[in-house]
């Protein structure tokens, strides 16, 4: 007789069967966002979502879905209805996510390397932490120029000049006088790649001792290359925690990064019923959801505040809310096409 | 002295009678037990063979697709090293409800059961699958006959090698197949 075999390997889970075919359902936890699309759609039943409001608010040791792996037939829906790819589905080792005859949601996120100025505004917004930004300054000394001496004769070995310097480019090799040699420094450098001439050495010498000019002040910047000035780096996207939450597009001031969302639709707060607890803000992947800041110690945060431009519809909050104030509706699904009709409808039927 | 021969005599002729018995009832065991399967698959080979035979198939095509020896093809057909008792119990097997027939001889034979059953089945099935086919491809593993395959996410049965056991149903988690019986 047929039968699946179930591996449990912490809160992930390994569902396969082999015979003309090896079928492979793998469940990752960790990227699970906890929103039981899989559950709504799997045509057996076999997979149950977890106490999740709990299970998020208390960092519980426990899988957000389990899989009955008695129930399940190894069909692949669940796999390809997760809009976080939580859920990996393999025939023969092959993701059906590559396979033409499976239909899979259409969502993606690119930070074009061209455009991006790597502020790393989108490496700080990204509420997955997917965003890696990968940046080379460019050298301090090629973005000036001028010109720095100390008279070593008339120096007195204050050591003002170093305290005073903002870029840390001077220093005084210090010591204790001896009647051998009865000063209180050995030498004093000037590290020519960290000063920036900006002449506060020079202004600060009670006995005059330092000459030093900016030739970029003087004669502007004709001997300056401007491509020194360039930051140049690499964005990465790690496209397995990524979950297209839209972010990084927002927040990019020069509109580097593209992404496209699986689903459309709309977010809604009823603000009389919500009690703001905090559950959707706590279960939700994007950071849609926030509090105002509270007005004064000790007082309940005002109703729970939401911004569209960042959810994908996946409806974890409106699963997680305890009094039904959230309702999240998805109007379009964006998939690619497959000739298989009951396929066809499942993915429609995850509109709202 | 002739009563100690007379002992030796008997004793002999004890242990023979002993070891005839033990041999005889061993020779029955054998027979009716141990060999009866393969009696079973010897009858139905034979009407294996002499259906393909009656379908065009020379003795080299049907010693090749049941893989036996040509010489034993020959010998069946000529009815030869085969009890004729085989032939009817295989005969009445062939007469089982699908699921039974190909039941038993998978038990016997294994995968060679999928020509015995298609050759020998008295009945032709076609296989209707339903829109609700989510392409789980559960039928496809579980078809002994391996009748079925997966195309666009949906299930196809070939008639040609469907033998109407009506497993694939009782699997399927849509309840999506249905089997009709063709008349022959």
């Amino acid at each position: 007789m047929i039968s699946n075999t179930k591996e449990v390997k912490a809160r992930d889970f390994e569902i396969s069967r082999s015979a003309e075919e090896k079928r492979e359902l793998l469940y990752k936890d960790d990227i699970c966002i906890g929103c039981g699309i899989c559950e709504k759609t799997c045509p057996v039943d076999a997979i149950e979502l977890g106490s999740i409001g709990a299970i998020v608010r208390t960092d519980a040791d426990v899988p957000k879905i389990v899989c009955d792996d008695d129930k399940c037939v190894l069909c692949g829906m669940c796999s390809v209805v997760c809009p976080v790819d939580a859920l990996e589905f393999k025939i023969d080792d092959e993701d059906i996510k590559n396979m033409e005859e499976y239909p899979s949601l259409i969502s993606s996120a690119e930070i074009n390397d061209e455009t991006c100025v790597y502020c790393k505004a989108c490496e700080t917004a990204c509420p997955r932490e997917a965003i890696t930004i990968a940046r080379n300054l460019p050298e301090r000394s090629k973005l000036v120029t001028g010109e720095i001496e100390i008279d070593k004769e008339t120096c007195i070995d204050c050591g003002i000049c170093e305290e005073m310097c903002p870029a840390d480019a001077i220093t005084m090799e210090h010591k204790l006088p001896t009647s051998d040699d009865p000063t209180v420094s050995s030498d004093i450098i000037v590290d020519k790649d960290k000063c920036v001439y900006c002449l506060i050495c020079k202004k600060s010498c009670p006995v005059d001792a330092i000459k030093a000019a900016c030739r970029s002040c003087s004669y502007g910047e004709y001997d300056l290359n401007p491509e020194d000035a360039e930051t140049t780096g690499a964005s990465f996207i790690d496209q397995e925690t990524c979950v297209n939450c839209g972010w990084c597009q927002e927040i990019c001031p020069v509109d580097a990064a593209t992404v496209v969302k699986p689903f459309e639709g709309e977010l809604s707060v009823d603000q009389e019923k919500c009690q703001a607890c905090g559950a959707c803000v706590d279960i939700c992947p994007c950071n849609v959801l926030s509090f105002p800041a509270s007005s004064a110690s000790g007082m309940r945060p005002e109703k729970v505040m939401s911004d569209e431009n960042y959810c994908i519809y996946c409806g974890a909050c409106e699963n997680v809310c305890p009094v039904k104030a959230i309702e999240v509706k998805r109007t379009d699904i964006k998939h690619t096409p497959t000739k298989s009709k009951s396929w066809d409808k499942k993915m429609e039927s995850l509109k709202t | 002295m002739c009563d100690y021969y007379t002992i030796i005599f008997k004793t002999c002729v004890l242990i023979l009678v002993a070891i005839y018995i033990l041999y005889v009832v061993k020779c029955v065991f054998n027979t009716h037990g141990v060999h009866m399967p393969k009696h079973i698959v010897s009858g139905l080979k034979y009407l294996t063979a002499v259906e393909l035979i009656r379908e065009g198939y020379s003795q080299k095509e049907v010693a090749e697709i049941l893989e036996m020896d040509r010489s034993t093809v020959s010998h069946y057909l000529n009815g030869r090293n085969l009890s004729w008792n085989s032939i009817e119990i295989a005969e009445k097997i062939t007469e089982f409800c699908p699921k039974d027939f190909l039941l038993l001889t998978y038990a016997l034979m294994h995968e060679k059961a999928r020509i015995i059953v298609k050759t020998c089945s008295n009945s032709e099935f076609e296989g209707i699958i339903k829109e609700s086919c989510i392409g789980c491809g559960l039928c496809v593993d579980i078809c002994l006959m391996k009748a079925i395959v997966l195309n666009d996410l949906k299930a196809q049965i070939d008639s040609d090698w469907c033998c109407g056991c009506l497993i694939c149903g009782e699997s399927c988690p849509t309840n999506s197949i249905e089997i009709l019986e063709v008349k022959k």
